[in-house]
């Protein structure tokens, strides 16, 4: 007690927030350096002409079609789930949430492993999806099917966050405007919590692009950026790597973009 | 059947607290619901609104049966104590959100004098015009019956005292039943047809203003509704005896019958008292309310609160000796 009053007096106020910014600097640097010198590493030059090359237009073009279909697959199942999860008054809620938040902190390689006893070579489904032409590994509905476990909790548990930030009182209100829940729900609800949704999309469509482990398990081909940059590295090198990693840092950047633009609610 | 809004032992349980079972019949009339923070005013419209669901009991509106029915196939409007506007959608665009055309709008910004009001958002509304919009954007609806969650209690005096008077117009326009709740006395009197006084979820007396503030039937009604002088005394011959004085009654109780007084203090009338026959004690304290003073007389073993005119207030001290004429108790 006495020794922190002593600090106190020797320390203003204003000099804690100095080591504060001196602490947490070190560790910003230690976010940005790494990106600094990976464009420093790759000459300008090189990225662009590796970025023609056939492996990473298709690992790209795989990607995105990829995370864009996981995406809306996520946002498809996961705002109606968010929505229940914000509105149910039941106390199942709680061990449901802990279910759509149980592949964002499962090792994404045991997410693939959970996926693969379901839809893998051998199994019911996997077999029947394979015998109808639809392949569920080694396919890019392999890939959807990874990033979708692994992105759209980003989906449900930001949205849920979002309807719960909508009164009550305006969807009772519009209800006893002789409006239905559905009506209730798209011209009041999600118009109010769109910011917070869109940023749920946005993330879970970075985290979707940038999904590696679940994917390995499910779908080595066709490849993903993350599987590319990891061929690229382990058969010839570093170098070889840091085109796609760049491309994949500037999808990065944009997500992170529309998410400060999307954020900025203005009825807040 | 019959028409207007019927609650027929309607209930409603939340861990300890019920509400009901609760009768209550409202005609093409105003019906305010009185009574003080969670009693369970607020429960009982969302009961009838039907966003949440009764336990128990049934409701009818018009002759049809809203039990079981969502919300917004009720005909029920609800306006809210903050308004609950949509904050995306421009005045205009809330009160067209439930109008079947835009005549009615117009008509009914009109009504509301919220013309000038339509193309701001709710965020660039003050409180009473935001109430305005409000109610506009219910009335659009056209519902069968109009139930008011304290419309005017988040609202500065001056405002609250037009809104009122203006809903006052308004409501004798209407002709659907109209529930309107408040914990404001005096809202409650002005605009109610009737009253019903609730108190821990259960309706403790209805009745026409004057029935409820002149004859209230308990002490909490006494008590809520303004009457400040409640006293335990005995009945005698020719009143009430409360401490050592007699305050005149009417009543066919017998003698020695313990019973329970009260008396609004607007009922009591003070002058300077220059002798000391009849009920004269000294003004124990004094207190500029404004439109009136509160004096507070002290007379033997009872403190009486009276308000009076200011002339009146003005002209007296603490300590001076004043005759209290009081026309008769009203004993519960």
């Amino acid at each position: 007690m006495t020794a922190t009053r002593s600090i106190r007096r020797r320390l203003p106020r204003s000099d804690w927030l100095t080591v504060a910014l001196a602490l947490g600097g070190l560790l910003l640097l230690y976010y940005l350096a790494p990106l600094v010198s990976l464009f420093l590493s790759a000459p300008p030059g090189a990225v662009a002409a590796s970025l023609t090359e056939a492996t990473v237009v298709n690992a790209a073009t795989t990607s995105v079609v990829a995370a864009t279909c996981s995406t809306l697959l996520g946002t498809a199942f996961g705002l109606p789930l968010a929505y229940w999860l914000a509105r149910a008054d039941t106390r199942w809620t709680d061990a449901v949430l802990a279910a759509v938040v149980l592949p964002l902190v499962l090792p994404p390689t045991v997410g693939g492993v959970v996926l693969l006893t379901v839809v893998g070579p051998n199994t019911l489904l996997g077999d029947v999806a394979a015998a109808a032409g639809l392949p569920l590994t080694r396919s890019l509905a392999g890939v959807v099917l990874a990033q979708t476990f692994v992105a759209s909790p980003f989906v449900v548990v930001t949205a849920k966050a979002a309807f719960e930030s909508v009164d009550r009182a305006l969807e009772h209100a519009s209800r006893s405007l002789g409006k239905g829940r559905l009506t209730t729900v798209r011209r009041i609800t999600l118009p109010l919590a769109a910011p917070g949704v869109l940023a749920g999309v946005t993330l879970a469509f970075a985290r979707a692009m940038g999904e590696f482990g679940a994917t390995m398990m499910l779908a080595y081909y066709p490849r993903t950026m993350p599987v590319q940059i990891w061929v690229s590295f382990v058969s010839l090198g570093l170098d070889a790597a840091y085109p796609v990693a760049i491309v994949l840092v500037v999808v990065s950047a944009l997500a992170l973009l529309v998410l400060d633009t999307v954020a900025s609610n203005p009825w807040r | 059947m019959t028409g207007g809004l019927r609650l027929d032992g309607l209930t409603k349980r939340y861990g300890r607290f019920e509400l009901g079972p609760m009768d209550l019949a409202v005609d093409d009339e105003v019906v305010t619901v009185l009574g003080p923070s969670g009693c369970g005013k607020t429960t009982l419209l969302s009961l009838i609104a039907g966003t949440v669901p009764a336990d128990a009991g049934s409701l009818t509106l018009d002759g049809r049966s809203l039990d079981g029915r969502p919300p917004e196939d009720r005909g029920v409007g609800l306006v809210f104590q903050d308004g609950a506007l949509f904050p995306h959608l421009t005045a205009r665009e809330n009160v067209a959100y439930a109008a079947t055309a835009a005549a009615r709008v117009e008509d009914l910004a009109a009504t509301l004098e919220i013309r000038d009001l339509l193309d701001r958002r709710p965020a660039a509304l003050s409180g009473g015009e935001a109430q305005r919009v409000a109610l506009a954007r219910t009335l659009a609806a056209n519902p069968d019956a109009l139930l008011l969650d304290e419309p005017l209690s988040s609202l500065d005096t001056p405002i609250r005292r037009r809104l009122r008077d203006e809903l006052h117009d308004l409501f004798g326009a209407l002709d659907v039943p109209v529930l309107y709740v408040t914990h404001d006395q005096r809202s409650a009197t002005v605009l109610g047809d009737r009253i019903a006084v609730l108190r821990d979820g259960a309706v403790e007396q209805v009745g026409t203003p004057d029935a409820v503030l002149g004859r209230p039937e308990s002490e909490f009604v006494a008590r809520f509704t303004g009457c400040e002088n409640v006293f335990e005394g005995t009945v005698v011959e020719d009143g009430v005896r409360v401490g050592g004085v007699t305050l005149p009654a009417v009543t066919d109780r017998a003698v020695g019958t313990a019973v329970t007084a009260c008396l609004r203090p607007s009922r009591v009338r003070l002058d300077p008292a220059d002798g000391d026959d009849g009920l004269v004690g000294p003004v124990r304290r004094r207190l500029n309310e404004g439109d009136g003073w509160r004096v507070v007389v002290h007379l033997e073993g009872v403190d009486l609160v009276a308000t009076v005119p200011p002339a009146v207030g003005r002209s007296l001290d603490p300590g001076d000796p004043v005759r209290v004429s009081v026309d008769h108790v009203h004993l519960l």
